[in-house]
């Protein structure tokens, strides 16, 4: 098997295979992917970008979602 | 012909106003006098500011119907010049005056944007604080009559029903109904600091306008929420011209009006000028009126050369001169204030704000 | 209709309804349908495996007629606000921001200098920029002049329950405002609701007191019928408070001399 990747989700440390995209991520993670925004480095990576958008060694990830708040 | 704006007849705030000012009204002019006091000793304390006019020259190309120096009347027309500027300042200076209001006609060639501008500084160079009551101006103009050191500018739309308004003026460039309404919002624009707006009673309904005063105050009060602002009551007195007003005010409903822009406009300066009598002025004193003109002199310059037999654009009642008025001030406790104002801060205001501290242009 | 306007959107609902602090989302979501509230304000959080159930976009956006309002809630920054609202309406597609920088977390009072600059920004960008700030009727207006689509003054500390204490300055900033006011946090009871509404606000943001309250979606509706009868009254033209200065002796008679 070839080396996993190391991504921060979250701020936290996390083995990924390499050459995963952002919506293998979200497979793996078990999220539908509706209802996250994800945020690569700072950078906003848009649904009809997902699939193509490959993730590197030391990606900072971030998934957000609306929960309750006023 | 441009279209009124909305705001001119929105209602939806000039309920308490219209209930004060209504001829049944359910307030007794007792009642008024009381909560107009109280809320002036609140906001403004026991002191009464002091300024004096100085008209600057008479040339006219406007017909108002109601005005002593309409073009068609006979009255000998005369320019200062700016030695004549200088000696008059220095004659006011001499009584105590450090607040004047300088006053021209319509913009004529004989007193044109170029002459004002010209008055202004030497004014500035004289008084701690200018006005002036002059022609309706651009942006551009204002902002350099704020940069020579013009804080005030006050323009009287005089009647805000349209019909009356233009019925009385006759010909000339106030008949523009549409651009006198949107001078103060000029002036303000152009970075002057504080606008005096002002009808004058007895050429229309006086209630009618009164609430359109008010609605003019608030609604220039929404965008340029900086400014300072004032409200006289010049109310129609006899003149060289004999003009009688249709819509006579007495005192008692000018007291009224008083009261009740006092209470809706807790924080709003309220003048009064000389053409009331002495004991009108002395009773508002206190009761509401917080700002007074003092020695004025209504012919073209006059405080160097007070024999001037020449009629002024209104005739003056009250005429004691500063010493005397001051005394009648601090015998109901008041204090006569002269300077009020610090020349520091008469650079002009950058309406959108930025931290920055403007640089004043150099006034030519 | 007494609608309310926001850029191309428009409500029947002057009551906007916060989703925090309910004991679950059921509950929540029965609130707002009681409330008949439009707009909702969500906070962005981390999406977290083992509590996806708390994902709200979905049963949110499953009400008819509701409107987002994220808020920034979190950051501390502008930068941080101005990222946050960018994420926000990714995920949302809404044009609503609620700026809410509170960088101290004993009081939540929000931070006047960030929410300027974050608001600023984003106002530029486009959003509908809802400023939550204290009620300050200068800072009021420097929002209104920077492209706000209205200020939201606190009536008394998030959570706290002390009601309007801010209603002095509120009236300042109502009456010298040109953009709606709505009245955010603090409200403890539909009453306090009402006032605001006749006082001229122009909507209410009631979150603590509904999700606390021991029937949630009972209160949602109370506070709903407030904010519709306060309104009523503020159109209707409510009666003056008469003044209460009495002089000693006449201060008028003066006048009859003359």
């Amino acid at each position: 098997m070839s080396q996993m990747i190391t991504i921060e989700l979250n701020g936290e440390q996390q083995p990924f295979p390499p050459g995963s995209s952002v919506s293998d991520l979200l497979a793996i993670i078990g999220s539908d992917g509706k209802s996250v925004a994800v945020v690569v480095n700072e950078q906003i990576i848009r649904p009809e970008n997902r699939l193509s958008h490959l993730l590197q060694e030391g990606d900072r990830v971030e998934l957000l979602m609306f929960a309750g708040g006023g | 012909m441009r279209v009124s704006p909305e705001w001119l007849t929105d209602n939806r705030d000039t309920a308490a106003l219209a209930a004060m000012l209504a001829p049944d009204s359910l307030f007794s002019l007792e009642t008024l006098a009381a909560e107009s006091r109280a809320i002036t000793l609140r906001r403004f304390g026991q002191t009464m500011t002091l300024y004096a006019p100085l008209y600057l020259s008479n040339y006219c190309s406007s017909g108002c119907a109601y005005c002593g120096f309409a073009s068609d009347r006979t009255t000998p027309r005369h320019r200062l010049e700016p030695d004549d500027i200088r000696q008059e300042l220095n004659a006011m200076k001499k009584i105590g005056i450090s607040d004047i209001l300088l006053l021209t006609g319509e913009r004529t060639a004989a007193a044109d944007f170029e002459y004002l501008q010209q008055s202004v500084a030497i004014a500035a160079q004289e008084m701690q604080r200018v006005s002036v009551e002059a022609f309706p101006m651009s942006v551009s103009e204002y902002r350099k009559l704020a940069d020579c050191g013009c804080t005030g500018i006050t323009i009287y739309q005089e009647t805000y029903n349209r019909q009356r308004y233009k019925t009385l003026h006759r010909w000339g460039p106030k008949k523009d109904f549409i651009d006198r309404l949107e001078t103060p919002a000029r002036a303000l624009e152009g970075g002057i600091k504080t606008v005096g707006l002002g009808v004058l009673l007895g050429l229309s309904d006086p209630v009618e306008d009164a609430l359109s005063l008010y609605r003019h105050l608030r609604h220039l009060g929404h965008t340029y929420w900086r400014a300072g602002m004032s409200v006289s009551f010049p109310r129609m007195r006899p003149q060289t011209g004999g003009y009688e007003p249709p819509f006579p005010v007495d005192h008692h409903l000018l007291a009224r009006m008083i009261f009740a822009f006092r209470i809706s406009l807790p924080d709003t300066e309220l003048v009064l000028s000389t053409r009331e009598s002495a004991a009108f002025r002395d009773g508002m004193a206190g009761l509401g009126i917080t700002r007074m003109s003092i020695e004025s002199r209504t012919t073209v310059g006059g405080y160097h050369d007070p024999g001037n037999q020449e009629k002024g654009q209104f005739d003056i009642c009250d005429d004691r001169t500063a010493k005397e008025f001051c005394t009648a001030l601090r015998t109901k406790n008041i204090e006569p204030v002269f300077k009020n104002w610090e020349p520091a801060y008469n650079g002009p205001v950058s309406p959108n704000s930025s931290p920055a501290i403007p640089e004043t242009q150099p006034c030519h | 209709m007494d609608l309310l306007h926001f850029g191309s959107y428009t409500f029947s609902s002057r009551l906007i309804l916060g989703t925090g602090k309910f004991s679950n989302s059921t509950v929540m979501l029965d609130a707002v349908r009681s409330s008949g509230a439009q707009l909702v304000t969500v906070a962005l959080r981390r999406f977290n495996r083992e509590q996806a159930e708390d994902d709200l976009f979905g049963p949110l956006s499953a009400i008819k007629g509701i409107t987002l309002m994220p808020n920034t809630s979190g950051a501390s920054t502008a930068s941080e606000a101005v990222r946050a609202a960018h994420i926000a309406r990714e995920l949302s597609g809404s044009p609503f921001i609620k700026v809410e920088i509170h960088p101290n977390p004993q009081h939540l009072m929000p931070d006047p200098i960030e929410t300027f600059e974050a608001s600023r920004i984003l106002a530029k960008e486009g959003f509908l920029v809802m400023p939550y700030i204290a009620a300050d009727p200068v800072l009021a207006k420097r929002l209104e002049e920077v492209g706000c689509a209205s200020v939201m003054p606190l009536g008394s500390a998030i959570g706290s329950g002390q009601g309007l204490a801010t209603s002095e300055m509120l009236n300042i900033i109502i009456r010298e405002s040109g953009i709606p006011v709505i009245v955010d946090a603090g409200l403890r009871s539909p009453s306090e609701a009402a006032h605001a509404m006749e006082m001229g606000c122009e909507a209410v943001l009631v979150n603590s007191a509904v999700a606390v309250a021991g029937n949630p979606p009972a209160m949602a509706e109370a506070f709903a019928e407030a904010v519709v009868a306060g309104r009523k009254a503020f159109r209707s033209g409510l009666m003056q408070k008469s003044g209460s200065a009495i002089a000693t002796s006449p201060l008028t008679s003066f006048l009859g001399t003359l």
